[in-house]
């Protein structure tokens, strides 16, 4: 039979065919058997979708816990699947979404790069949108194709204010943060607290998310699979702080408008029940919309409204430290508690003048007690120089916990400072005068200390010997069934071998403060009996000074659990007008006689417009 | 035509080509059926009834056109090929747009792509020509002209713009023109062209997208400037060469002039080639070279139907079993990657099942281009072989990575009537050529 095809051609043909058809063959049967492992792991986990099931932040309560100061409300993310929207109805779609959510259109674009288009991912285009907008996008859902919406709670601080210090406030992982957390199971995009509580107990707080494994189809929409993947969420733990939110708001309004500090704590327990710092900031405005403005307004306020001024601020202790001078000289019988010391309102030492507050002719002769009552420099100065030493001093300083962090449960404390002669040489290698000395004596000079260290001071003379350690958390509680899985007990954080007799008799001397002394008048008080020490700290100014009082009530108490401490630290920066003992006055009035500030001050006949003192009073 | 002819045409037809045939339609028409059942086991298309309407329409077409004596359609080869070009003049301008490509006409939801139907046009008028020219097999103008047939309608096609489906007139005039007897230096210079031109397409994308790095010196190839200086130099180069042969009459002068004519005309189709596509074909024969590039743009397509067909294994996952499919994650399943989704519910074995069908239905349309007695009729079947062959490398060869994404259907089993009439009558033709042989 002849053909029309040449045999060459045949041979090249047939073999073309089978050359294709085998080498097709050969390769479907590399990628089928031998690579299927591969691509059916590649087929599983492709469409297998996981689904986060948001877990709940704990919410955190004051002492009594009746209600929260902290709770999560409903709030929204929404999202857009680019590919669910047709090309043509994209831009309608993105300019009715920037206008319903008042964002800028650029915003959504800059998100959704046209490069995204075809992409069958969710991008997160708005947080913190209102369950309302979210139903008005529900109700217009075909308006709206390819967009969706995530549950997303959003911290609410129901107790802003003077709270905000305390509890801080939460914010989107950074990425430095993330580097030292991601071994702790801490992702990007995860919500973590900053400062405060939010940011000490963030672990207990957040919970753990939980994961769902959907089989999903390349739109996302889930398939009947009935071998769902479920790893429950693990809810955040709820906290109750040892805060008492009427005391809080007392105190807060005790100290106003004052850049400066207060603290109210019971030395029994070592138990924060209140503390104010002011300047402030609002919580909730941080994490509302503009907030990183907020924020940057907060750094650029020279008055600092991020420092919590009780723990982070330190500054000379003046002549509250002459509590713990007193306990010294009892403890070592340096000098006669009873023998008297001649002030006449200034003394030479060396070659430079050491004044009283009382200039001349002084306060005449006074004895241990006198001294601590009329706050006299002479007296403290002299003996502290000739009968304790420097060394005695440094020591018992430390004793009471002074140059060294409470480790309270808040972040950032300050430790204040203790000079020594040792740390002078060598800090501007200059020799430790005697003038150091007088100065350390009633507590002006190097010396530094933060409010809550004085308190602390005060808690050892009242618990005869005990600093415990400072705290804010009470409680951890099970967010689900309310049970108490942590409760913190008090913490011996100093001890002291100083004996009782020396502790009562300051305890007595610190009474005569109020009774005879220079407390006599801001802090009369019919509800209690106070204790204390005032505090007027030069700071370099002729007008003005950090104004201190730190007292305890009541005075012959029967229970350590009654009493409290309170301190307020006014900072010169103020109006002089010698605010820190009326302030404390008026916590200790409120906290006893159960009264809001407003009743407080009204029974104390106080006023709380500002009353300019014309001169420096101890 | 009589009816008295039906009785020997049937006797002498090649039933087996029409039982492959056959088979391969259901095997299309099941798996549009599977590729219409959505992740929750619904069935949301109704397209496999479509199919199987277009199935039954194609298979009365197969009978008419086998009933139909080959000579007569020789005679009008011209005219049918000409109402196919006017057919694709008025596509250009009139049809609707589907995909981007203004391809299809049609009444209401009713349409066609006639670039199909043309591609069988163009089959019997290129084998006429080249039957009624074969004592002058060595003709330039034979060689033009046979270019020309087949090019007119490449060009409409790409100028709708349907790459891929324009691809389809380069192996018809190949096959035809090899088995019809063009000389080997004018194929020789058609392959070249197309080639050079394809080089020149993908080069600039290449090197923009795929070495992020540019070589520099490949520049000259397609950026502005230089590429002029290219052409200046080429043309230089042309006419030393010219003279070269003129004057000194060296073989290689020859060789030289043959190659720099391929490098500038594939050149220019390069650069023009550059103008016409559209940003996503481009991005199409780009991920061709590297699916991962964009994961989620048209690469997501390539990996899909890979994840698929790898995952189906040896024995697939069984008839309505196949997840990747099911949960949509391979696009146009019923058309473009109906291959993917046999090769996951079917496995390799069903794999091997299809292209033995494929395999033996080439078999036997050789048989008859062997056996017959004219040249139009050789032209006919390699034409139809070439379609076969052609649309199989291209679309299976998308779905398993190795071939750009065209939008080529494959033949029988991807959905859609146009193809499907299609390739019933070129079988038709086919079988009518056997049976008279």
């Amino acid at each position: 039979m002849i053909s029309l095809i040449d045999s060459k051609k045949r041979v090249f043909y047939i073999l073309a065919l089978v050359f294709i058809f085998s080498s097709y063959s050969i390769y479907l049967f590399y990628i089928q058997v031998f690579k299927s492992s591969e691509f059916t792991n590649r087929a599983i986990s492709i469409s297998r979708q996981t689904e986060i099931l948001p877990s709940q932040r704990g919410e955190i309560f004051d002492r009594n816990l009746d209600s929260p100061l902290v709770v999560n409300n409903d709030s929204f993310a929404v999202l857009v699947i680019p590919a669910e929207i047709p090309n043509e109805l994209k831009p309608t779609v993105f300019n009715k979404l920037a206008a319903l959510l008042d964002i800028p259109l650029l915003d959504i674009n800059k998100k959704i790069p046209v490069s995204y288009y075809r992409m069958y991912q969710s991008i997160e285009i708005a947080n913190s949108v209102s369950q309302e907008l979210v139903f008005s996008i529900a109700e217009r859902k075909d308006e709206f194709p390819g967009v969706s919406w995530q549950s997303k709670p959003r911290r609410n601080y129901l107790e802003a204010g003077s709270f905000s210090h305390i509890i801080g406030y939460v914010g989107e992982i950074t990425r430095d943060e993330l580097k030292i957390l991601f071994n702790k199971g801490y992702q990007s995009g995860d919500i973590i607290g900053k400062s405060g509580i939010e940011n000490q107990y963030d672990e207990l707080l957040r919970g753990k998310d939980g994961r769902q494994f959907r089989t999903v189809d390349v739109r996302g929409r889930s398939v009947n699979q009935p071998n769902l993947d479920v790893i429950p969420p693990v809810m955040g733990n709820n906290l109750v702080l040892t805060i008492d939110r009427g005391t809080q708001i007392l105190a807060e309004k005790a100290l106003g408008d004052r850049i400066g500090s207060a603290i109210v704590l019971k030395p029994a327990t070592g138990e924060i029940l209140a503390m104010v710092s002011w300047p402030g900031y609002d919580a909730n405005l941080l994490m509302a919309k503009g907030g990183n403005n907020y924020f940057a307004s907060l750094l650029n306020d020279e008055r600092n409204p991020l420092i919590n001024r009780a723990i982070q601020s330190h500054y000379p202790p003046a002549s509250t430290i002459k509590i713990a001078m007193t306990a010294a000289i009892l403890e070592e019988k340096a000098f006669d508690p009873a023998e008297r010391v001649l002030c006449a309102g200034e003394m030479t030492f060396g070659d430079r003048i050491f004044k009283c507050h009382i200039l001349k002719p002084g306060h005449g002769r006074l004895n241990l007690q006198q001294a601590l009552a009329q706050s006299c420099n002479i007296y403290f100065a002299v003996v502290g120089h000739e009968k304790l030493g420097i060394e005695r001093i440094v020591t018992y300083y430390r004793d009471f916990g002074f140059g060294e962090a409470t480790g309270i449960d808040l972040r950032g404390e300050a430790s204040g400072f203790v000079p020594t002669p040792q740390w002078k040489e060598r800090r501007f290698n200059e020799k430790w005068l005697g003038g150091d000395t007088l100065n350390l004596s009633i507590g002006q000079g190097y010396m530094l200390s933060t409010p809550l260290q004085i308190a602390n001071m005060l808690s050892m003379i009242v618990n005869d010997g005990i600093i415990y350690k400072p705290h804010v958390l009470k409680e951890v509680r099970n967010q689900e069934t309310d049970e108490v899985s942590f409760s913190y007990s008090p913490e011996i954080l100093w001890k002291s071998s100083i004996t009782k007799e020396t502790f009562d008799q300051t305890k007595e001397n610190l009474r005569s403060v109020l009774l005879e002394g220079t407390a006599r008048y801001p802090l009369a008080n019919k509800v209690v009996q106070i204790a204390g020490k005032t505090g007027t700290a030069e700071v370099g100014l002729s007008d003005r000074w950090h104004s201190w009082f730190v007292g305890y009530a009541p005075y012959n108490y029967t229970d350590i659990n009654d009493v409290i401490v309170v301190v307020v630290m006014v900072e010169a920066a103020n109006v002089w007008e010698w605010w820190a003992p009326y302030a404390t006055n008026i916590i200790f009035q409120g906290y006893f006689a159960k009264q809001l500030y407003e009743d407080a001050i009204r029974e104390l006949k106080l006023t709380t417009t500002v009353r300019i003192q014309a001169g420096r009073i101890e | 035509m009589s009816i008295i002819e039906i009785g020997p045409v049937f006797k002498r037809t090649d039933w087996l080509i029409i039982a492959l045939s056959t088979s391969l339609t259901v095997i299309g028409i099941m798996f549009i059926y599977s590729s219409g059942i959505n992740s929750v086991g619904l069935l949301v298309s109704d397209e496999y009834k479509k199919q199987i309407f277009w199935a039954i329409l194609g298979f009365i077409l197969l009978i008419i056109t086998l009933l139909v004596k080959p000579k007569i359609l020789m005679d009008y080869a011209f005219w049918i090929y000409l109402g196919f070009i006017v057919l694709l003049i008025y596509t250009r301008i009139a049809g609707r747009v589907v995909n981007g490509s203004r391809s299809w006409i049609g009444i209401g939801s009713y349409g066609i792509q006639p670039s199909e139907f043309a591609k069988v046009a163009t089959i019997i008028f290129l084998s006429k020509y080249l039957s009624a020219t074969k004592h002058e097999p060595n003709t330039f103008k034979r060689f033009l002209l046979s270019v020309l047939i087949a090019g007119i309608p490449f060009l409409l096609i790409l100028a709708q713009p349907d790459f891929g489906t324009a691809m389809v007139y380069i192996p018809i005039y190949l096959f035809i023109a090899f088995f019809l007897g063009i000389n080997g230096k004018y194929l020789a210079f058609t392959v070249g062209v197309s080639a050079t031109s394809i080089l020149f397409v993908l080069l600039p994308l290449w090197q923009n997208l795929i070495r992020e790095e540019p070589i520099n010196i490949l520049r000259i190839f397609y950026e502005a400037p230089y590429v002029y200086y290219l052409f200046a130099l080429l043309s230089v180069v042309f006419i030393l060469a010219l003279l070269g042969h003129i004057y000194f009459k060296k073989r290689y002068y020859y060789w030289i002039l043959f190659s720099i004519i391929i490098i500038f005309i594939g050149l220019i189709l390069g650069l023009a080639a550059g103008k016409i596509l559209k940003e996503y074909q481009m991005m199409r024969l780009i991920v061709f070279f590297d699916p991962n590039i964009d994961p989620l743009g048209s690469g997501w397509h390539i990996l899909q139907s890979l994840t698929a067909i790898g995952s189906g294994g040896l024995g697939g996952k069984g008839f309505l079993l196949g997840t990747h499919s099911h949960y949509r994650y391979l696009p146009t399943q019923s058309t473009d990657f109906i291959f993917s989704i046999i090769s996951e519910e079917l496995g390799f074995i069903g794999v091997l099942l299809i292209n033995l069908l494929f395999l033996v239905l080439l078999f036997r349309i050789y048989m008859i281009m062997k056996s017959t007695k004219d040249m139009f009729s050789l032209g006919i079947c390699s034409g139809v072989s070439s379609l076969l062959i052609f649309h199989y490398i291209v679309n299976v060869g998308m779905t398993i990575g190795i071939m750009p994404i065209t939008g080529i259907p494959l033949w029988f089993l991807s959905y859609g009537g146009s193809a499907l009439l299609t390739i019933n009558i070129a079988l038709g033709l086919v079988l009518a050529i056997g049976s008279r042989r």
